[in-house]
C-alpha cells in the first residue's frame, strides 16, 4: 500500500470511527430486526469504503454515509420483503430524513444516557447490561434470575421506558431536545 | 394512549411483535411524527445499550488483566524469595564445604610436618661417621655437594 493510500485509508478510518455509531442507529431505524441491521451495517461499511475514492472532502460525510445507507437499507428491505413484514418504501423514507435531521440529537442522547444508567439502582444497571451483552439470550438470562422470558421482557421495557424518559429529561433541561 | 406505544416499538425492536402488530405500527408510525421521534428515540436507546454493554464487557475485562498482572508481580516476591533461599543455600553448601577442605589441606600440610620431622629425627639418630672403612665422603650426612676429595 503506498503512502497515499494509507493516508486515504486512514482518513476514511477517523471518519467512520467519528460517524460509526449515528450511521447503525440510521440503519437500527430503518431496519427493526437487530440481527438484520449488522449485516446491513456490514454492506454498508463495504460499499462506503468502495465508493469512498468519489468522496468529496469539502462535502458532510455523515450525510454522504447516510445517503449510501438509505439506498442499501432499501435494496435490503425490497429483498427481505418478499417473505418478511416489513416497513414500506414511504415509511422508510419518512424515517431516514427524520433519523439525518435527528442525528445531532441522538448524540447528545449517547451521552445523556450514561448519566441516566448511573442513576439507576444497581441491579437494574447490572440487568440492562446483562441484556445486551454481546450473544446474551433472554430465555438463559430469565432462566438465570428464576423468571420467565416474558416476565424479563416486561422488567427490560420499564427500564429502557425509565432510561428513554430520564434521557429526554435531561436533554430538555440542558435544552439539547 | 403513549404508554401503550412504548412497548410496542420496544417488542418491534426485539423482532417481537406480529404480523398484526408491525401492520398497526406502520400505520401509526406513518401518521404520526411524534411517535416516529420516539420510535427513532427507542433504537437510538438500543444501539446505545449494546454499545455500552460492548464497554462494560472490554472494561471488564481489563480490569481481570489488570487484577491478574498485579496479583503476578505481588506473587513475583515470593520468586524473589524462593532465589534468595537457594542462593542462601549455596552460600551454606559453600560455608560447610570450605572448611572440611580448608581442615583437609591443614590436615595435609600436619601430616607433611610430621614426615618431616619424623625423617628429620631418623637422620639425627644415623651414626654421623662414615662407617669404618668407608670414606668420609661416602657418610649418608654428608653434603652431596661436597666433592669427594680425590687423592692427589
Amino acid at each position: 500500500m503506498s503512502h497515499s493510500d494509507d493516508q486515504h485509508h486512514d482518513q476514511f478510518l477517523r471518519l467512520f470511527a467519528e460517524h460509526g455509531p449515528a450511521l447503525r442507529v440510521f440503519v437500527r431505524a430503518l431496519v427493526p430486526s437487530h440481527r438484520d441491521a449488522s449485516d446491513v451495517t456490514q454492506e454498508v461499511a463495504v460499499v462506503l469504503w468502495k465508493k469512498f475514492a468519489d468522496f468529496d472532502a469539502t462535502r458532510d460525510f455523515r450525510k454522504w454515509a447516510f445517503g449510501v445507507a438509505r439506498y442499501e437499507v432499501l435494496a435490503y428491505l425490497r429483498d427481505k420483503g418478499r417473505d418478511r413484514h416489513v416497513f414500506d418504501d414511504e415509511l422508510v423514507s419518512k424515517l431516514a430524513d427524520e433519523a439525518s435531521v435527528a442525528a445531532p440529537r441522538h448524540d447528545a442522547q449517547r451521552e445523556a444516557l450514561e448519566t441516566c444508567l448511573q442513576k439507576l439502582p444497581e441491579p437494574q444497571r447490572a440487568l440492562v447490561l446483562a441484556a445486551y451483552a454481546k450473544d446474551a439470550r433472554i430465555d438463559q438470562l430469565a432462566e438465570h434470575r428464576g423468571q420467565t422470558a416474558m416476565s424479563l421482557y416486561k422488567t427490560l421495557y420499564r427500564i429502557r421506558r425509565a432510561l428513554l424518559l430520564c434521557v429526554r429529561r435531561t436533554m430538555s433541561r440542558e435544552n439539547l431536545a | 394512549m403513549r404508554h401503550r406505544w412504548h412497548e410496542q416499538i420496544q417488542r418491534c425492536a426485539n423482532g417481537q411483535s406480529s404480523a398484526a402488530e408491525i401492520a398497526e405500527l406502520h400505520k401509526a408510525l406513518s401518521a404520526d411524527a411524534e411517535l416516529r421521534a420516539l420510535y427513532l428515540d427507542y433504537l437510538n436507546l438500543d444501539m446505545a445499550l449494546s454499545a455500552t454493554a460492548d464497554a462494560a464487557v472490554t472494561v471488564a475485562d481489563d480490569n481481570a488483566r489488570i487484577i491478574e498482572d498485579s496479583r503476578r508481580i505481588d506473587r513475583q516476591p515470593a520468586h524473589l524469595w524462593r532465589w534468595a533461599a537457594g542462593a542462601a543455600a549455596c552460600a551454606l553448601l559453600v560455608i560447610l564445604v570450605m572448611p572440611s577442605k580448608r581442615q583437609h589441606e591443614l590436615r595435609a600440610q600436619h601430616d607433611l610436618a610430621a614426615a618431616a620431622e619424623s625423617a628429620q629425627q631418623a637422620i639425627t639418630r644415623l651414626p654421623s661417621g662414615a662407617p669404618a672403612g668407608l670414606p668420609a665422603w661416602m657418610s649418608p650426612t654428608a653434603s652431596l655437594l661436597d666433592q669427594p676429595t680425590s687423592r692427589q
